[in-house]
């Protein structure tokens, strides 16, 4: 808990963290570029964009942007991809114990947070959000894109698909990017996208489970070493 | 809001002579479309951006051996509750007073959700270039001649029309027109209808059909899209109500960290550190 | 037409045959729906099922080519039930008259034929006289030599299996327009038929129009409101210029141009030769003076036959019509050709010889708004290779009609004025601003010539005012005519004069320019009755609106029906009164000598079932020029009085090699030559390809799909074109084989903004006996994939 040097762990690969960015960086695009049709109080943004035929067009650069990491991470990381699926796929107690007391630790209170594993329930809800609204988004969107392509009650069934989606993405990306840069709590995880490496204390705080493992592979390295 | 005059197309008098569309291109100015040959005697295949009322030409045997060459003033039938108002993001697509369904170009995106939204295949895309030469696009269709309504004339096609196949009337005139013409039709054509949908609570644009809608190439009980229901009476304000929500919680925790931040300010530290 | 188009809302029903009113006269739909909606029905007599016959409530088919036989047999049916209107046949018709002993008809041929000449003598077809030569009569009608006996034995022939085996008509519709039309036979009942070129065009179209009005005057229709024998005229203005003599034999007001023969050699001479001695005509030196008058004005004189020897003289007999001048064209005899407003190269008969015909002039200017394709008929687009082409052509730009003012008469002899509506562009000019400056230049070039054969540009008077541009209001004067002393306008032509006193350009439109002013600017709505708009512009002749409206009423001068009336006598005043101005003596009572002669323009007074044109009396069937089967009411296949022209213009196509019947039409969307509509781009539009319509069965036959590209062949060309397969042709099943049928419109060339093959390269150099039209609409062709 020194304020030197504090022992690292290592957290993400070089391949996540960029397709994370990459990703990121799609979606901030898409979402800006969208928002003046979604909401009329963004009219002003297509100005930003030379008029709505820029807005469009900046929109669907974007959105292949936001397809790309899927191919490129299972290129550059097919193991920490699958790793990142299992787990948001796994739910046990600890999981469901979270949100318990998670609305505490949200609001700066003190929380009684069970153990959790590399990815705490709260991520574990949010990737399989963001990949159930990317979903929605993608299919929808190439859709619209293509309407000649498909029956016209499929593209006026992607208008409120791709609305949804939007809708459910913003709000996890809000809440996402409030706990890892906004919450003063989170700051530590932010750098584990960033560098790759989280202070070992924080992880032993947020992902009790994951630590241990750490630690037991730890052990056994030492028993080998020994 | 229903309107006080309608546009009736009384398709059994029709003649054919397609002064309708180019009294349209007349008025509203719109460039000529040369097509394909089409294989008939109909110039358009269907309606654009730059043609807002086709002549269709049907060629129908019919059950008793006999035939009949149906023809049909195609153009916006300006729903009570129309599929493109309703598609559109931007609140660009109105009902006016004279219940006719017009494009606010100002507003226009040209994002074509209205194409889709059109169960009539009636609305589509012009791409049009500004001064600097880039191109943009404007969602176009039939205004009804909104402009004219406005001082006092009908619409143009209206009055190209020289066998009274096209009127623009009283809501209660046209109607009874409608249906004293479907009696006397109806000996010739067993099958003649008035097409007035009511699953989009009618149109401004009431036919008076010598066949069925879907000999027209018409839906025959067009509704409003459940697609569009969920989409802007559901998703669209429950969305922009989380947007809300999300961004109030962050407010909110942001406010309370701080509070907490305050009351624990004396500890110097944060708890997980 | 004998009525106008608003008339047509009072007809019981309209036969409309060689016509397609629904596409080329959209107009007459408003009043055709009209007359539907009050129960009047509409049928359809076509090659094909056109918008007209989905209009009507009965559409019969027929081979092009076949009209006589279709109408004769109407009138053999009306004959036979007894359905025509008998009190009126024996009143207003010359049934009752006894034909000279001469007159005789065998195996189609009527007596008199000169083989060599292939002509008539038509003296020979008279009636008998009496001792003091009235024509005798039997009102019983039952003389076997009185002309109604004759007619029924004539139409005998026609009966409904031998009609139909030539027409194709299918015998149930047959029978059903046989009955609805017949009904209007009926006292106070009215039907009308409407043709246009459909019937004209052809080897017999004198003689299919003049079928038409037997019919109609068995049935009474004839003077009837909603009846009459109706021409939609195929210009707006077509009317019009015919009243103005653009016929070569006329000249204004359907008046004769002189020939250069002996008895014509004096203008008495002249005058003796062409005014009939009975009939209203016989004022005609009163019409042919004034006129006279308003082209000489003072330089004709009672001295000089009133200019007379002035007119260009016709050498006898020859024929001066557009297939005869394009035939002295080709072999080399013309010089120059000054041409308004035409465009052979797309609408003239084998247009591909007439292109041909052209190059040999050496001089030739066309008056037209576009450069038209016989404009630049020496361009590489034509075909031409420019430098083989000596002839120098000038292009005159022409004002369209809302550039200029001036009147149109339109097909229900309604002279209406326009007046501009924009200035003219570029340096284009109104036609008659074209003609007043070659008069003004003509006249300077030859004011100081002595030779006599310059004098009649020296004697013509051109008062028309200073300047390059004439005062039309002086044009309109003189065409009504006035007093040469007072130079007050003359009221109506029976105040015009032979002495030389009263000038009128053109004696029928006497009476549109009164000193009330000119009434063809009227536009009052005013609808005195019957829709006849009595001061709404004008209509010739005397502002009537319906020609011939004394036979609407009974002998006793009622009408003939209450629903029905336009005028009728007031036995009171002792005057013809009611909405519509008499076409009669106004003040004649019924029931003095002539009382009853209702076609008191005609030497007999009566209606015509019996009247000698070239090829007879009586309407006969012939083949078209080219034909698919052999005619089976005679020996006789072609019209035996059809002048063959030059043999070079006029390839002739036999059944073997051609096998198809073919006719030309137009389209709603496109004018004419398309001259006018291919250079507009929202008509352009609308009709931008050239096409073949045929039926699913010759399709099938010929491996043809819809939209495939086409080539139809006949023996003097080739055009290619998009197939178009639909249900509204079908074969016609003739009695000695099923015959194929194509139709193509007539509207394309090289020009403008579409473009598409000429129909008119595959159409025969021939037409009419009496007329010269073009057969157009009937003939052969064989058609195969591009």
């Amino acid at each position: 808990m020194s304020k030197g040097n504090p022992k690292m762990v290592k957290r993400f690969s070089k391949p996540i963290i960029f397709v994370h960015w990459l990703n990121a960086a799609a979606f901030f695009v898409l979402y800006i570029s969208a928002l003046p049709m979604y909401t009329e109080y963004f009219d002003w943004l297509y100005a930003v964009f030379g008029g709505p035929a820029g807005a469009r067009l900046v929109h669907r650069i974007a959105a292949i942007f936001f397809v790309l990491p899927v191919v490129i991470i299972l290129l550059a990381d097919p193991k920490g991809f699958f790793f990142w699926i299992k787990q948001i796929m796994s739910w046990k107690k600890h999981d469901f114990a979270f949100f318990k007391e998670f609305p505490k630790e949200f609001f700066g209170g003190h929380a009684n947070i069970p153990k959790q594993d590399f990815y705490n329930a709260g991520e574990k809800v949010n990737s399989i959000l963001t990949i159930l609204t990317a979903a929605m988004l993608i299919c929808s969107g190439f859709v619209m894109w293509f309407p000649q392509f498909f029956p016209q009650a499929a593209v006026m069934w992607a208008y409120p698909i791709h609305n949804i989606g939007l809708g459910l993405s913003a709000a996890v990306v809000i809440g996402h990017i409030y706990l890892s840069v906004g919450h003063p709590g989170s700051k530590a995880s932010l750098r584990g996208m960033t560098k790759g490496d989280v202070p070992e204390e924080y992880a032993k705080a947020h992902h009790g489970r994951w630590y241990d493992e750490l630690k037991d592979a730890e052990k056994k390295d030492d028993k080998r070493i020994g | 809001m229903a309107a006080e005059y309608l546009k009736f197309v009384d398709v059994t008098k029709c003649d054919g002579c397609r002064a309708c569309m180019v009294a349209c291109k007349n008025w509203n100015d719109l460039p000529p479309e040369y097509e394909e040959f089409q294989g008939s005697i109909q110039s358009h295949e269907q309606l654009t951006a730059h043609t807002w009322n086709v002549l269709t030409f049907n060629e129908q045997e019919t059950t008793n051996g006999g035939f009949e060459w149906l023809f049909r003033h195609q153009s916006c039938l300006h729903c009570v509750q129309a599929g493109c108002e309703k598609a559109c993001p931007e609140d660009a697509i109105s009902h006016t007073k004279f219940g006719s369904v017009v494009v606010d170009a100002d507003k226009c995106v040209g994002c074509g959700y209205c194409v889709q939204g059109c169960q009539f295949n009636v609305i589509s895309l012009a791409t049009y270039k500004d001064k600097r030469g880039k191109e943009y696009r404007k969602a176009q269709k039939c205004t009804l001649c909104t402009d004219r309504l406005e001082q006092g004339l009908q619409p143009a096609c209206v009055t190209a029309c020289h066998t009274d196949c096209l009127i623009y009337d009283e809501r209660e005139a046209v109607l009874s027109e409608a249906n004293s013409r479907l009696l006397q039709v109806k000996d010739r054509f067993p099958n003649a209808n008035i097409y007035n949908p009511q699953g989009i609570k009618g149109t401004t644009t009431v036919y008076l059909l010598a066949d069925k809608p879907s000999v027209y190439g018409l839906p025959e009980n067009p509704k409003v899209a459940l697609s569009q229901v969920v989409w802007k009476d559901y998703a669209q304000p429950i969305g922009k109500a989380m947007l809300g929500v999300t961004t109030m919680a962050v407010i909110g925790a942001v406010i309370s960290n701080s509070i907490a931040k305050v009351k624990n300010g004396d500890k110097g530290v944060d708890h997980h550190e | 037409m004998t009525n106008h188009w608003n008339d047509l809302q009072h007809t019981d029903c309209a036969m409309i045959i060689g016509a397609n009113p629904a596409e080329n006269h959209p107009i007459s739909f408003k009043w055709l729906l009209k007359a539907k909606g009050k129960g009047g029905k509409i049928i359809s007599v076509d090659p094909r099922y056109t918008r007209t016959s989905q209009q009507a409530d009965i559409y019969g088919s027929l081979r092009s080519g076949s009209d006589i036989a279709f109408m004769g047999g109407l009138i053999n049916y009306m004959l036979e039930k007894e359905l025509y209107h008998k009190e009126y046949v024996i009143a207003y018709t010359n049934a009752s008259f006894i034909v000279d002993e001469k007159y005789s008809f065998e195996d189609g041929l009527f007596n008199s034929y000169d083989e060599a000449k292939r002509s008539y003598d038509k003296t020979s077809w008279a009636f008998k006289k009496d001792e003091e030569g009235k024509i005798l009569k039997d009102l019983t009608l039952e003389d076997p030599r009185c002309v109604f006996q004759l007619m029924k034995k004539h139409y005998s022939r026609y009966d409904v299996e031998t009609v139909i085996g030539v027409t194709g008509t299918d015998k149930k519709t047959y029978l059903e327009i046989a009955k609805t039309f017949g009904a209007t036979g009926k006292p106070g009942k009215s039907g009308t038929i409407l043709y246009a070129m459909g019937a004209t065009q052809h080897t017999v179209g004198t003689q299919n129009v003049r079928i038409y009005a037997m019919l109609q005057l068995l049935l009474g229709n004839v003077g009837m409101p909603g009846g009459g024998v109706n021409a939609l005229r195929g210009e707006s203005n077509v009317q019009g210029s015919t009243d103005f003599g653009l016929l070569y034999h006329n000249v204004n007001g359907y008046m004769e141009v002189p020939t250069a023969s002996p008895e014509e050699a004096t203008y008495k001479g002249f005058l003796e030769k062409n005014t009939p001695k009975s009939g209203y005509w016989r004022n005609k030196p009163k019409f042919y003076t004034s006129m006279l008058k308003a082209y000489y004005g003072n330089n004709a004189t009672a001295q000089n036959e009133f200019g007379y020897q002035y007119m260009p003289k016709l050498t006898p007999k020859k024929d001066y019509s557009h297939m005869r001048l394009f035939d002295a064209m080709y072999a080399g005899e013309l010089e120059g050709l000054l041409m308004f407003g035409t465009n052979p190269v797309v609408g003239g008969p084998n247009a591909g010889k007439e292109k041909e015909a052209l190059s040999k002039l050496k001089w030739m200017v066309a008056v037209d708004l576009w450069e038209t394709e016989t404009s630049a008929f020496w361009q590489e687009g034509a075909g031409s290779k420019p430098a083989d082409i000596q002839t120098e052509v000038f292009f005159l730009p022409a004002c369209a009609s809302f550039e200029k003012e001036g009147s149109i008469t339109n097909s229900g002899r309604w002279m209406q004025y326009r007046w501009q509506a924009i200035q003219p562009k570029g340096e284009s000019k109104a036609d008659l601003e074209i003609i007043h400056l070659l008069a003004l230049r003509l006249k300077e070039l030859y004011q100081n010539s002595t030779k006599p054969a310059d004098t009649p540009i020296k004697a013509m008077s051109w008062d028309y005012g200073h300047g390059n541009h004439p005062d039309i209001d002086l044009v309109c004067r003189e065409i009504n005519g006035y007093d040469m002393n007072t130079k007050k306008q003359i009221s109506l032509f029976a105040n015009l004069k032979d002495d030389g006193s009263t000038c009128s350009g053109n004696w029928i439109y006497c009476g549109f320019y009164t000193e009330e002013g000119n009434l063809s600017k009227r536009r009052d709505h005013t609808d005195e009755g019957m829709g006849n708009f009595l001061n709404w512009s004008w209509a010739w002749p005397a502002n009537r609106r319906i020609l011939g409206n004394r036979a609407s009423c009974n002998p006793s001068g009622q009408p003939w029906s209450k629903d029905k009336t336009v005028v009728y006598w007031d036995a009171a005043k002792r005057l013809w009164v009611g909405n519509d101005v008499a076409d009669f003596p106004k003040d004649r009572a019924p029931d003095i000598e002539g009382g009853t002669d209702a076609f008191f323009m005609l030497p007999t007074g009566k209606g015509g079932l019996f009247a000698g044109v070239n090829e007879g009396p009586f309407p006969e069937h012939y083949e078209p020029y080219e034909n698919p089967v052999s005619n089976v009411f005679s020996n006789i296949q072609l019209n035996p009085a059809v002048k063959y022209g030059l043999e070079e213009m006029n390839a002739k196509g036999e059944a073997k090699d051609f096998p198809i019947v073919a006719t030309t039409y137009r389209i709603s969307e496109h004018w004419q030559s398309g001259a006018m509509t291919r250079n507009q781009p929202w008509l352009s539009e609308l009709a931008s390809h050239m096409f073949i319509e045929m039926s699913e069965e010759l399709a099938k036959e010929k491996g043809i799909k819809n939209k495939d590209k086409v080539i139809v062949t006949s023996a003097r060309g080739k055009v290619e074109a998009y197939a178009l397969v639909t249900k509204r042709f079908k074969p016609h099943k003739l009695k000695e084989k099923t015959v194929h049928q194509i139709g193509m419109p007539w509207h394309f060339g090289y020009k403008g903004i579409v473009t598409g093959e000429t129909a008119n390269r595959l159409t025969p150099h021939i037409g009419d006996a009496n007329t010269t039209i073009p057969e157009y609409k009937a003939f052969l062709c064989d058609v195969r994939r591009a």
